[in-house]
């Protein structure tokens, strides 16, 4: 399937999983090392706008390292071209609706 | 490819390096970590919607802790592992075995802590 294949697939990968450490550095840095967080602080930071910017970036980079890794999987492992299409099919279809939710559920917080 | 060409596959007498190891472990905690994104979703929107969330603490949540725990950090740091030799740092064939082990433990690690904390 040729959403993000070759290097562009090498490369979408690897930026997003920079995009994905940095958040997780960030995160284990401030609940490691910072005060508590609360739930109702959790809540309000994420309904700046900024905030919700950076929380979907991280969604867009999480559901693209996916795609990319689950296609990798498949491709390597599973060859007869129908089974090899319907399941990367199930999982484009079901990143993309995980993608609509998070979308979602961040803007309607922070509107 | 030739069909005739020797098969060896006894499972229990081939040897996999520490670097296959670590390598088929991506592979396993990737997957893994994308099967829970549904779970992922719904947990922000919990929490993002909730006014209290209580965790659970019973046997089959800790050992689900566990395995996500092992499966976050060792996918983590193999990728940084990865990362780290695409530039040419840590490609030589002793230091890469040096830091497959290296994964292999911390992520173990992290994985024990996750069910015992």
């Amino acid at each position: 399937m040729r959403i993000f294949s070759g290097q562009q697939a090498f490369v979408l990968q690897r930026l997003s999983a920079l995009v994905l450490l940095a958040f997780t550095a960030a995160a284990a840095l401030r609940l490691g090392f910072g005060a508590p967080v609360s739930l109702e602080q959790w809540q309000a930071w994420a309904a700046q706008p900024a905030a919700a910017a950076l929380l979907l970036l991280l969604a867009a980079a999480l559901l693209v390292h996916a795609w990319v890794g689950t296609r990798d999987v498949v491709l390597d492992y599973v060859h007869p071209l129908l089974l090899r299409l319907s399941i990367l099919s199930l999982v484009g279809v079901a990143l993309a609706l995980l993608g609509a939710w998070t979308a979602f559920v961040l803007v309607t917080h922070a509107l | 490819m030739n069909p005739d060409r020797p098969v060896f596959l006894d499972l229990a007498r081939i040897r996999f390096p520490v670097g296959a190891v670590a390598s088929i472990g991506h592979r396993i905690s990737g997957v893994l970590l994308a099967l829970v994104l549904p779970f992922a979703v719904w947990f922000l929107q919990l929490s993002l919607r909730s006014d209290s969330i209580s965790i659970e603490t019973g046997g089959f949540f800790r050992l689900a802790a566990l395995l996500l725990a092992w499966a976050g950090a060792h996918h983590l740091f193999a990728g940084v592992r990865h990362l780290l030799m695409d530039v040419g740092i840590g490609a030589s064939l002793p230091a890469a075995r040096a830091s497959a082990y290296a994964v292999l433990i911390a992520a173990a690690a992290v994985g024990l802590a996750a069910f015992f904390l």
